[in-house]
């Protein structure tokens, strides 16, 4: 957030500077001793909130008492003082016993005292100082305790002698604090060594005045608070029953108390609010109106405390308004412009007016975080409202004007950035180039364009943008890679990795598989994604997911399922896509992650499918896995590789079930499939699975059955061919074509690729088109358990070898030679081993890599 | 030196590449390109094609100073008998430009061929100038002027001489930027002058540069590395010895990615390279087998992006295991292959190997196989067939047999003994762990 939202203490401090200069100039020292005051309770948040608080009430009551010709009121100081009075004789009392005690304790060098009595002494001060002021003694004692402890430290140096360690440490305590607590006096110390007399004698007079500036400052922003209970027919009435005229005049003195009250207690925001729409109806110039909005809109974002609530939806509602008439103000009248870096103007009385070297009226404000502030508020408020009521789509329909403030919002700064005089940052262009696009990449074109379009209307036709020119850009994906571009070229950092994520997210969204792949592959985010922010890597991990579910349709399934591997596979989808958050078993999260969990969830209507993606997923890794169970079968290393832990999973929950009714939700209808798929049963297969309701989730529902029919098919067969070969001499390929309804060719083919892989110890005779199973492959038990031993214990020697090597830094080279031999020993899987290659390098390209420790980062926070 | 060009393409076959190439190539290296497209279209009698490239190759080389073959195409290609003043004029500027450049740069070759003087250089750079600069009044406004002299010779077509100047020139000059300039230029000229063995040492000398001097910026790396995968095309299918080198600079992985994303095309070569290279025998097996893997993997890999005849038949025989699209894109392949300038030569050559391959894996799928079948598979004759079969056995000792009665080959594949297995895994183990025990004591 930047500086023109509020922030508590700054505008405290703000204020008390500025009523600096209502003060008299006597009153001056008393005034610095209070600012003094302020700024050491600063150090300390808990203490200046009561500070705060305690001074609020003061105010609050003595509001009532206002008036500074009234004689009640100088009766009730008057008895408040009397009250006073001798409470802080008695303190000046203790304290001038205390600094007797550490002038006697510095005499005689016993600084161990001195620090304890300093610690008093400081106690002590601050007690009176809330009562008033600083005491001068204390100024003069802690003066010259300075003096005096310089002196002892530089003797300290010229001298042998030693103090005794006590009296070292209770003396670097003191020296220290001293240091520390003098900073917050040193206007007082240097009049005072300035001229210690006249100091000390002005002492008295000045003490009884502390009352007087308060009242001042009450005046200035009083005419704020009574418009809260302003009534038609009726004239508004300040606090003194004087009427308040809202005139064009008057606007900047309004508009000043009200930011002079900025985030103070018990103003009423609502009433400001009122107050300022009033001065927005007489507002005549554009300087006063583009003063109002400003102020009105920070304003209404004020009334959203706290990060989990939402502004309410009426001010949410003008807010938006208002920052399009600004933006329509801004654009009529071209010579005023809202920048960051603009000084405010101070005088109230005449609105700064064009210097002669000056081409703009500049007027402090950030477009660029009113616009971002709006788009989270309205995320916010979108979190807040259950997705399944008509209210949610109501909200929704807000996002259309939204988009419509981002683009003017846009524009505006590419009217701004073209004057390089300005040095508009470009951060600032990045940031709501940035916002637009959010807003656009992750739905479908026709819906961008539908959005794009409304946008153009409302801006009049000269107007043109020169990052989008309403030319070129026709197509939702054309704006897409232009934004992106522009983000390429002109950011660093998360925005552009952003920019790269959304990009992709949006091709893997229309289908463009290789190129999301390839982009994602090139932009190297899977390295470094870990560094990057939570949400950031939330986007990561839903491109992630989309560019898997786009492999799924193109009929990739081994790209699918390795993709979706990570995401799915770790069974936490919903707090990875930030998409709910997932029950806690273990109390793992401390309420505080929680809340922050809460805030990133993403708004319903950019969520993806969860049923549909843990559907896709499964489907895609029962047919990896299904023909893998029955290769590796009942051979030893039959754990070694698995694919997905969660299938088997389910799967083996699924075997156990003693009776098994039909299918109800999608985890079933696979697990079923794959049963029937595994027992032969291809027919089956895809009937459980095109049963699956969820498909007609997807464009092309029927391409993407018929693609699944055609899988399933040829799993089938691989899978029947593993499953029976054991219990065959022979099989002929016209059966096998009949028997899956697959051609001839394709029979062979796929027959041919796997005895090719060594998948299948069987021969194809060309003369009667079968397939010869070879004999006495099957291994017994203790020959497969053998060459499981050796394959352990070469493995063993490797290792071996590749540590000594590593402890001895390579230095050793008696190894080459054996590496080769080894490799010799290896050669006889040569085809196989070509297979495992192709995965690995698939498996790469592919994206297994993709993820890495970001996901345990992206639900940690 | 950069390659650019925009001459104007007649397209031959849909699988005609000389588009693509042409922007990574520099002028005079694309010239036998257009030359040899020309001369497919001579053959074929094309003559408004035969037209065309000749007004390409007139485009190509008008910017260059070669003024009379420049002047003798504009003739042709205007039907004119003797060229227009101009270019005589322009000859007679190039002229004296050359003699300016060659007496601007008298001296410093005049040194550089003085014993004496090379017996004082050293191996450091700017020790050298300051020695000739102390010594014999060299300055850097010479040594640069023997690159641009380089340059000039270049573009006249005097590939020697400029190939000549500009290694001075590098020998002497210490500024990086003209120096991999001269690089790239020396390298163009020993490829023209068919120098192919200084040719490779270019290749590998700016192959180290773009390494080293470019390591912070990838994209020029990209760009460098693209234009050397394009001009090493040269040296790959004309020097045998070159091809190894040449072919595992192709295949490390910063190479084979370039390939990937910029330039897929690349692959018909490789993919060519790689099979006719087979059966060589001067060839590790290894090695060979493991670049056919890499070949299919990336071929795999990019299908989407590209794919030719050639890179199809890989694709059937090795990933759908297809054999009757194989022999389908075989037929195909030796057409594109006739008509590729880069490939015409190697093209029987790949038939045969890709028959061969054709044949292995098909033996190893099979167990009987009709010889008639297979001789239509490899696109032969029943005759040749069987002879081909009977050479294939002889040579790689498969075990198999032709039954001549029933016109069939019957493949006798030895299952792997198990005891046999554990022999191989186990072999060594007991020495490797002497040597680790030896080596742990030491």
């Amino acid at each position: 957030m930047s500086r023109f939202f509020r922030s508590g203490e700054s505008s405290s401090e703000d204020s008390s500077s500025e009523e600096e200069e209502l003060y008299s100039e006597e009153e001056k020292d008393e005034e610095q001793q209070e600012d003094s005051d302020e700024d050491q309770s600063e150090e300390d948040d808990e203490e200046e909130e009561d500070a705060e608080s305690s001074e609020e009430e003061k105010r609050g009551a003595s509001k009532f008492l206002k008036d500074v010709d009234s004689s009640d009121s100088e009766d009730s100081d008057e008895e408040e003082r009397g009250q006073v009075k001798s409470a802080k004789d008695k303190r000046y009392g203790e304290l001038s016993q205390t600094i007797k005690a550490i002038e006697n304790g510095s005499k005689i060098g016993d600084w161990n005292t001195v620090a304890t009595e300093f610690d008093k002494l400081n106690r002590q001060v601050s007690k009176i100082k809330d009562s008033g002021s600083t005491p001068k003694i204390y100024i003069e004692c802690i003066s010259d305790l300075e003096a005096k402890v310089l002196e002892a430290s530089e003797k300290q140096k010229v001298t042998p002698k030693k103090m005794n360690a006590q009296a070292a440490r209770g003396f670097n305590t003191l020296k220290q604090r001293l240091k520390k607590n003098n900073k917050d006096y040193q206007d007082l110390i240097t009049s005072y060594r300035e001229d210690k007399l006249g100091f000390m004698e002005s002492d008295e007079e000045e003490e009884p005045l502390p009352v007087k500036p308060r009242k001042i400052r009450f005046d200035t922003f009083e005419p704020a608070q009574p418009a809260a209970d302003d009534d038609e027919g009726f004239e508004t009435v300040d606090g003194k029953g004087r009427v308040v005229q809202f005139t064009p005049e008057s606007i900047f003195k309004h508009l000043r108390a009200i930011m002079e009250s900025r985030g103070k207690k018990n103003t009423d925001p609502f009433g400001q609010i009122k107050v300022m729409e009033k001065l927005n109806s007489v507002a005549v110039t554009p300087y006063q109106r583009i003063r109002v909005i400003l102020t009105m809109v920070s304003a209404r974002f004020d009334l959203s405390a706290g990060v989990s609530s939402a502004m309410p939806l009426e001010h949410w509602k003008a807010a938006e308004q208002e920052l399009s008439t600004l933006l329509t103000v801004l654009e009529e009248s071209k010579e005023y412009i809202v920048i960051e870096n603009a000084e405010d103007w101070e005088d109230d009385d005449k609105p700064p007016t064009l210097g002669p070297n000056d081409k703009y009226i500049k007027i402090p404000g950030s477009i660029v975080s009113y616009v971002e502030r709006l788009d989270d508020e309205l995320t916010r408020s979108l979190q807040h409202i259950d997705p399944h009521t008509s209210e949610y789509i109501d909200r929704l329909q807000d996002e259309g004007s939204l988009y419509n403030i981002v683009f003017r919002g846009l524009l505006y700064y590419e009217t701004l950035r073209k004057e390089t005089s300005l040095e508009i940052p470009q951060d600032s262009l990045n940031r709501i180039v940035m916002r637009r696009l959010e807003h656009v990449y992750f739905k479908p074109a026709q819906v961008v364009n539908i959005l794009e379009g409304n946008c153009w209307k409302r801006v009049p036709d000269s107007v043109d943008s020169l990052i989008t020119p309403r030319e070129s850009i026709t197509e939702a994906s054309d704006l897409i890679s232009t934004l992106c571009n522009y983000l390429f070229n002109n950011s660093e950092g998360i925005i552009k990795a952003r920019a790269m994520l959304c990009r992709n997210y949006f091709l893997a969204l229309h289908d463009e598989y290789y190129l999301a792949r390839d982009m994602m592959l090139m932009s190297h985010l899977q390295e470094q994604i870990a560094q990057f922010d939570v949400a950031t890597q939330i986007l990561y991990n839903r491109t992630l997911v989309q560019v898997g579910l786009c492999a799924f349709r193109k009929g990739l399934v081994y790209e699918a399922q390795n993709t979706l591997q990570e995401i799915c596979g770790s069974g936490r989808q919903k707090e990875l896509l930030a998409q709910g958050v997932q029950i806690q078993r273990y109390n793992q999260v401390t309420p505080e992650q929680e809340r922050l969990e809460r805030q990133r969830q993403l708004p319903f209507h950019m969520h993806i499918n969860l049923e549909l993606l843990e559907c896709v997923y499964l489907t895609c890794s029962m047919l990896l896995e299904i023909p893998l169970l029955a290769q590796t079968g009942s051979s030893p290393d039959i754990k070694k590789r698995v694919i997905s832990k969660t299938y088997r999973r389910m799967l083996e929950y699924h075997e156990r079930q003693i009776f098994t009714g039909p299918p109800e939700n999608t985890r079933d209808h696979v697990m079923q499939a794959s049963k029937a798929l595994a027992a032969g049963e291809w027919k089956k297969a895809i009937q459980f699975i095109h049963a699956i309701k969820i498909w007609d989730l997807m464009p092309q529902t029927d391409d993407i059955k018929a693609m699944l029919s055609k899988q399933i098919q040829e799993e089938g067969l691989r899978t029947y061919l593993f499953t029976y070969a054991p219990f065959y001499d022979t099989l002929a390929v016209e059966t096998l074509g009949a028997m899956f309804e697959l051609e001839p060719r394709k029979v062979s083919a796929v027959i041919s690729k796997m005895i090719s892989h060594e998948e299948l110890a069987a021969a194809l005779d060309q003369v009667t088109s079968t397939v010869i199973f070879r004999k006495g492959v099957e291994l017994s038990r203790l020959q497969g358990l053998s060459l499981t031993l050796a394959d352990k214990a070469s493995s063993l020697i490797e290792t071996n070898e590749r540590t000594l090597e590593q402890r001895t830094q390579g230095s050793s080279n008696a190894f080459e030679r054996q590496g080769g031999r080894g490799r010799g020993g290896g050669q006889r899987g040569g085809q196989r081993g070509g297979r495992g290659g192709a995965r690995t390098g698939q498996r790469q390209a592919g994206g297994t890599t993709f993820t890495g420790g970001a996901l345990g980062n992206a639900v940690r926070g | 030196m950069a390659s650019e060009s925009s001459a104007e393409q007649a397209s031959g076959s849909s699988y005609d590449l000389i588009p693509k190439l042409l922007p990574n190539l520099d002028a005079h290296l694309i010239f036998p390109l257009l030359e040899f497209a020309a001369g497919l279209y001579e053959e074929e009698g094309d003559d408004a094609k035969v037209q065309e490239a000749l007004k390409a190759k007139y485009e190509l080389l008008k910017g260059s100073n070669m003024t009379d073959y420049v002047a003798g195409l504009y003739c042709d290609l205007h039907g004119l008998d003797n060229p227009p003043a101009e270019f005589t004029k322009q000859r007679d500027q190039v002229l004296a430009k050359m003699a300016q450049y060659d007496s601007e740069t008298a001296r410093i070759t005049d040194l550089l061929a003085d014993d004496e003087v090379i017996s004082n250089l050293r191996s450091d750079k700017v020790a050298n100038l300051e020695f000739l600069k102390k010594e014999h009044g060299v300055t850097i406004e010479m040594v640069n002027a023997l690159f641009d002299f380089g340059n000039f010779q270049y573009s006249c077509g005097n590939y020697g001489a400029a190939a000549e100047t500009l290694y001075r020139f590098r020998v002497l000059s210490t500024d990086n930027d003209k120096v991999a300039a001269a690089n790239w230029g020396k390298f163009a000229c020993e490829l023209l002058t068919t120098n192919w063995d200084t040719a490779i040492e270019e290749l590998t000398k700016i192959k180290e540069q773009i390494d080293t001097k470019l390591f912070n910026n990838p994209l020029a790396q990209l760009k460098h590395r693209t234009w050397l995968i394009h001009w090493a095309l040269f040296p790959l299918f004309n020097h045998e010895a070159a091809r190894d080198t040449i072919l595992e600079t192709f295949f490390s992985p910063a190479y084979i990615n370039t390939i990937q994303t910029n330039c897929p095309y690349i692959l018909r070569y490789i993919v060519a390279a790689v099979i006719t290279s087979r059966g060589k025998p001067t060839r590790n097996t290894g090695t060979q087998q493991k670049q056919l893997k890499d070949v299919v993997r990336i071929v795999r890999q990019e299908a989407y992006e590209y794919s030719d005849p050639i890179t199809e038949f890989v694709k059937a025989l090795y990933i759908d295991f297809d054999f009757e699209e194989a022999q389908k894109q075989l037929t195909l392949a030796d057409e594109v292959l006739r008509n590729d300038f880069f490939l015409s030569g190697s093209a029987d050559a790949f038939v045969e190997a890709a028959r061969h391959l054709i044949s292995e894996s098909y033996c190893k799928i099979h167990h009987r196989i009709v010889i008639q079948d297979l001789s239509a598979r490899l696109g032969l004759t029943e005759e040749e067939g069987e002879k081909w079969i009977v050479n294939l056995i002889k040579d790689t000792r498969v075990d198999a047999k032709i039954d001549y009665k029933e016109g069939t080959v019957v493949m006798n594949h030895p299952p792997s003994s198990v005891y046999q297995q554990v022999i191989e895994r186990t072999k060594g183990g007991f020495f490797r762990t002497q040597v680790l025990t030896a080596a742990v004591t030491k």
